[in-house]
């Protein structure tokens, strides 16, 4: 409505202080010496009212998984996006990608408009209609020369698009980076089902992963870390026990009870090992398993302890465990574990499941989901345009120039094609090598369906006004269809808008609606049609089943090393990269912010004589890369591991040239239909160069300060508290206060609740608390994006990570457990944020009362008190109060990225004092709402940003005095303890304690 | 809410003291609640009077005084979203025509000004409105609590007498603490800085 005004600057603010101070007349307010204009709309909108937030409900593309979004916006602009509670795959939470798909929306590189090539070989603007003309004549030419790549998942466009190529008699390659081919070959070649199978978490007593990291990009993230909090969290009684094979741990990785790491591609022996020791063992064995029983006889404990270089009696641990603990859940497949033999390792654990009867309970087929046509067929279509086959490439929704390592040729046979046309929106690697530009409108503002499943279709409708000059691909392949006529004559929808509402009509009709508008309405209402996947016959051991092999895979090269390219949980196939939530959201494991690194294990490091941040190059037969060391524990020591995600030669102002492609060190050959990640041999060199890692990490261990605490499930099961447990295993808790200290606090703690009795502060308001089950908790660090979105919080950039001035009110600290100790190395997380005490010793430091306690229990920062002097960052026991220490939101937000800016909260001038707020304008804006209800609140009116957003639903959150508040019940739990409880700053956070199978924490 | 009620009051009498040309009770119209309200006729002003008026310019001599006063629409006609939301709303120019399009001035200097409205409404072309109260960004102030405490009257609280100014102009200084602060002590409510500050 208003029209934009920058925010109070804090120097015109202090001139204009000091002139009432000097009792001044005429003053005329704070920053109105400008003319603001209040320009209204001319026709009411229907949607919205301004300062009320308007929700729709839509679908996002950030991967396959086909999250449903609620995207919040405000004044026709959206500004959060969340998850949707009634959608099956997340039930209302998001990942951060998901989250960040906003800078996608808004980012300042999405190409503007149309472009095509002059005749010096520019990309310059043109218009709409000249690029459908061009691309309309070409594929006129071209006749069935014409190709396309597509990463566009299952849906109406797809359908579309595949009846179009299909029409003029061309190819389409449905290709995504990560399209987990080998798990769909091994489903092809044990079950003889053509897809990839859904994994039921809640049943599993017993989680075990090969390398698939299901926590961050393996199928559906967000909904397996929904399963896996549920099953592995302590939920009073027991727990499943998780344990990841692999040979580094991953964010998944590091969430589990065990971690084995076996020789490099001999995982697949494992596997069989572990269902042949079902089978021996077992009664209730599948009948027809029997015929494997000769295949996996030779994987006996003596043939698995020679492949996987494990000890016998570990071996024997895992095949007794396994055996005996049933159901159970075996998952493989991941990006950072696809060597050449990846589809015989999936194939392997298809048997392991079949065996120990999970198939049908925790391993579900039938849904129908596929990840697009695969590496082989994209590598097949590479052969015709290199062969000059294809005259007209169109790429949607892919960056091969990426995504394809650049050994293999890829790009010479991209330019011997006569016209490449790119609908990416964004300028990315491969939209600047092409002819054609006809950008795609963002998910965000185009409509478009999702058929990520049987029986769940997500609709996606437009939120707002196109950002810029897009047009829908579904829009251009109709209007080029008109224009080139012939076998494309039969595409006669106008627009694919009304190609979608018809589609959806049929879906209507076909589910006997009368009202056929009532039933599309209720659908873009609730998200789409989610409906129980149509029952499909269990499936059985295919004829192939037995084909599997053990059998080591090769690799290339000579090195001592092994390389291990592993997806980025931030970056994911590299589309992330241009995007600064992401890029300063630090790596969940590492906790490095805006760079690539390469891991390398304590022990290595020494060997080499380096130390983290001095850079070496790892020379492979494919190439070489060249990047800062991360001395990383839980890595085998003759692996090298390193991020993709990074290393863009175009892709915007964030991702070009940041970091490096760690594709450039491994060839591009063909493993059986999937680029095969992990195949390569390295050297590893010293360069000499060094820079020191932008990282968030303090130190790496905890040093004996119960930040984290960990109790046995033996204990748990008891209900023991923190202390108790400690008692129980024989060792004192951390820190224990003397007798005069705990005199000295009780006193204190008298008077500080005779102090309570006064004015406001009597208890007459809710006192806000929150809960946070480190059960739960896998450190995926989607709160932290949350937070950075509800929030208005900036990016700093990596020069002021260095400096350690990231404004991240909340963080997740990640401590490593054991490893030098003789115990195995672990991790536990915890996210951290301003822990509203009630004895904060923030608040009686600061000279101008800008930190204060509110009478309903938060620890208000009040920006417009705050003068900097930063004392009560200094006296905060849990150093998560920020200094803004320049105008970063001048900086962070260039246009259009100022558009999310959430309108509710103030963003902050430099030189004041932030932090988390428990999300006060939540608070406020609920409390609001009752208050015109005549109500009072309830339970659920108040959510913050990181609660919602939690896929594991690890953090509650309410009102501490009302005991119908599930935080009342969740922060009395025997697990329940404070950090720095010692300190007696008494927070309104509780932690409760992650609980570890077994005796012993 | 009686005192301020009783302020507010006292406020409008010594404008309407000043506004006040001559005293004729509608009778067309409902007997409205207060008694001060019934008794505005605005007075004959053209565009050519607005600037010796209080108050800044703005592009079309819109007349609070003759639509709230006189005719007493009631002000969430116009600001509709006053009692549900922190913004009061500012009205579509498809509001203005909702009237408009079959009122066109029962005198020459409205006629001129009505004109300016139908000519923006015809080119789809928004009026820009100079902008009279902006609250300081890093404060937040809920129109609707206000509404729902003080009732629909409420407004003059903070925006003065605005159904007898030509032309409005600030009578409070909404950015000045104190002014809010001194209202919520007298009435007892919510002095806690993140009430506001967030």
């Amino acid at each position: 409505m208003s029209a934009p005004n920058e925010s109070l600057d804090r120097r015109r603010f202090l001139k204009v202080v000091g002139i009432t101070g000097a009792g001044t007349a005429a003053l005329s307010g704070c920053s109105t010496d400008q003319v603001e204009k209040l320009i209204p709309y001319l026709v009411q909108s229907q949607d919205q009212v301004p300062s009320l937030p308007t929700i729709y409900a839509s679908t996002c593309t950030e991967c396959a998984a086909g999250c449903g979004l609620h995207v919040k916006t405000r004044e026709a602009r959206a500004i959060k996006l969340e998850g949707n509670p009634d959608h099956p795959v997340n039930a209302g939470t998001l990942c951060s990608r998901g989250q960040a798909a906003l800078q996608g929306l808004y980012n300042p590189d999405r190409v503007a408009g149309p472009r095509g090539r002059n005749a010096a070989g520019k990309l310059t603007e043109i218009l709409w209609n000249e690029a459908i003309d061009q691309l309309a004549a070409a594929v006129k030419a071209a006749g069935n020369r014409v190709a396309v790549i597509s990463g566009a998942g299952a849906g109406t466009f797809d359908d579309l698009l595949s009846q179009w190529v299909a029409a003029v008699g061309g190819k389409l390659v449905r290709y995504q980076a990560f399209g987990h081919e080998p798990v769909r070959l091994a489903s092809r070649k044990v079950f003889g089902a053509d897809e990839l199978p859904i994994h039921d978490f809640s049943q599993a007593k017993y989680i075990l992963s090969f390398g698939a990291d299901f926590l961050e990009t393996w199928l559906a993230p967000v909904e397996n870390q929904r399963g896996f909090a549920n099953a592995h969290g302590f939920d009073g009684s027991g727990m499943a026990k998780f344990v990841y094979v692999g040979p580094r741990m991953s964010l998944t990785g590091i969430n589990a009870d065990q971690w084995v790491a076996p020789n490099p591609g001999s995982e697949a022996s494992l596997a069989l090992g572990l269902a042949n020791a079902v089978l021996n063992t077992r009664t209730d064995v599948p009948a027809d398993a029997a015929v494997l029983k000769p295949m996996l006889a030779e994987y006996g404990l003596d043939r698995v302890a020679a492949d996987t270089g494990l000890a016998p009696v570990q071996i024997r641990q895992l095949f007794d465990e396994f055996a005996s603990v049933g159901p159970s859940l075996v998952m493989a497949g991941g990006v950072g574990l696809q060597h050449r033999g990846a589809a015989d390792l999936c194939a392997a654990v298809n048997i392991l499941n079949y065996v120990a009867g999970n198939v049908g309970r925790s391993v579900k087929f039938g849904g129908g989901v596929t990840t697009g046509d695969g590496y082989g067929a994209l590598l097949d279509l590479e052969r015709s345009m290199a062969a000059g086959e294809i005259d007209v490439l169109i790429v949607h929704e892919a960056n091969p120039l990426y995504s394809v390592p650049k050994q293999g040729g890829f790009r010479s046979a991209f330019e011997k094609v006569k016209l490449t046309v790119s609908t990416s929106l964004f300028f990315d690697d491969t939209a600047a090598a092409s002819d054609l530009l006809m950008p795609n409108l963002h998910s965000l503002e185009r409509w478009d369906d999702a058929r990520p499943r049987a029986g769940v279709r997500g609709l996606l409708q437009p939120v707002m006004e196109p950002v810029f000059k897009g047009a829908a691909t579904g829009d251009v392949l109709l209007q080029v269809a008109k224009k080139v006529g012939g076998a494309l004559a039969g595409f006669s929808a106008p627009t694919y808008e009304a190609h979608l509402k018809s589609v959806w009509a049929d879906l209507g009709r076909a589910r006997g609606a009368t009202d056929l508008e009532a039933f599309w309405r209720g659908a873009l209402a609730k998200g789409g049609i989610f409906e129980p996947a149509p029952a499909a016959p269990p499936v059985r051991l295919a004829a192939t089943a037995g084909e599997v092999s053990g059998a080591k895979p090769a690799l290339d090269g000579d090195g001592e090393f092994i390389f291990s390219p592993y997806p980025s949980s931030m970056y994911h196939d590299g589309r992330g990269a241009n995007r600064p939530w992401l890029l300063e959201n630090p790596d969940p494991v590492t906790k490095i912010t805006w760079q690539s690194w390469v891991e390398l294990h304590p022990e290595t490091a020494r060997e080499l004589d380096v130390r983290e941040g001095e850079f070496v190059r790892l020379t492979s037969p494919a190439g070489s890369v060249e990047a800062a060391v991360y001395v990383y524990p839980g890595i085998r020591r003759d692996v090298v591991a390193m991020p993709l995600g990074l290393g863009h030669l175009e892709n915007g102002r964030f991702a070009k040239g940041r970091g490096v492609n760690a594709l450039d060190a491994i060839g591009a050959a063909d493993g059986q239909g999937f680029l095969p990640y992990l195949s390569t041999r390295v050297k590893l060199e010293k360069t000499g160069h060094y820079r020191k890692v932008a990282k968030t990490e303090g130190n790496p261990r905890e040093l004996g300060r119960g930040i984290t605490e960990a109790m046995p499930l033996a204990a748990a099961v008891k209900g023991l508290t923190v202390k108790q447990a400690y008692e129980a295993a024989g060792h004192p808790s951390h820190e224990i206060n003397t007798e005069l200290e705990v005199e000295a606090i009780e006193g204190f703690r008298e008077s500080q609740l005779e102090k309570r009795k006064l004015g406001a502060y009597a208890l007459t308001e809710p006192q806000w608390g929150m809960a946070i089950d480190l059960g739960r908790c896998t450190g995926c660090s989607a709160c932290v994006t949350a937070c950075y979105a509800e929030n208005n919080i900036p990016y700093v950039g990596e020069e002021e990570v260095l400096r350690g001035r990231e404004l991240s009110w909340m963080r997740i600290e990640r401590y490593f457990e054991g490893g030098d100790d003789g115990r195995p190395i672990s991790a536990r997380v915890i996210p951290m944020l301003c822990q509203h005490c009630d004895n904060a010793p923030c608040e009686p430091v600061c000279p101008v009362y800008a930190a204060y306690h509110t009478p309903d229990g938060l620890n208000g920062q009040v920006y417009n008190r705050c003068v900097g002097t930063r004392y009560c960052a200094n006296n905060c026991p849990y150093k998560v109060r920020y200094f803004n220490w320049y105008a970063y939101a001048k900086k962070a937000f260039p246009e259009p990225l100022n558009l999310q800016l959430n309108p509710d909260v103030t963003v902050r001038a430099r030189g004041i004092m932030e932090k988390c707020t428990f999300c006060v304008q939540r608070i406020r804006g609920a409390q609001h709402q009752a208050r015109l209800e005549d109500r009072g609140l309830r339970d659920g009116d108040v959510i913050t940003a990181c609660a919602q957003a939690c896929p594991s639903g690890a953090i509650t959150f309410g009102d501490m005095t009302n005991p119908d508040h599930r935080v009342v019940k969740a922060a009395k739990n025997h697990r329940g303890y404070h950090v720095l409880e010692e300190v007696n700053v008494r927070p309104a956070v509780t932690y409760l304690a992650k609980v570890v199978p077994g005796s012993e924490a | 809410m009686r005192k301020l009620l009783v302020a507010g009051v006292g406020v409008a009498v010594i404008v309407g003291a000043l506004a006040l040309t001559s005293f004729r009770p509608s009778t067309a119209q409902q007997q409205a609640k207060k008694p001060d309200a019934d008794s505005v006729v605005a007075p004959r002003l053209t565009v050519a009077d607005s600037g010796q008026l209080k108050g800044p310019k703005q592009p079309i001599f819109f007349r609070h005084d003759i639509h709230s006063g006189q005719y007493k629409i009631q002000c969430q006609y116009c600001h509709y979203s006053v009692a549900d939301a922190a913004e009061p709303g500012i009205p579509t120019l498809q509001t203005c025509m909702g009237c408009h399009l079959a009122i066109g001035g029962s005198d020459s200097t409205h006629r001129v000004e009505i004109k300016k409205v139908r000519d923006a409404w015809r080119q789809k072309r928004p009026v820009e409105w100079v902008r009279i109260h902006t609250l300081a960004k890093h404060a937040h102030f809920p129109h609707m609590r206000h509404l729902k405490a003080m009732g629909p009257n409420a407004c003059a609280t903070c925006h003065g007498d605005v159904a007898r100014m030509p032309q409005v102009f600030k009578v409070n200084n909404v950015n000045n603490m104190g002014f809010c602060i001194s209202c919520h002590v007298e009435r007892k409510v919510n002095r806690d800085c993140t009430a506001c500050h967030y």
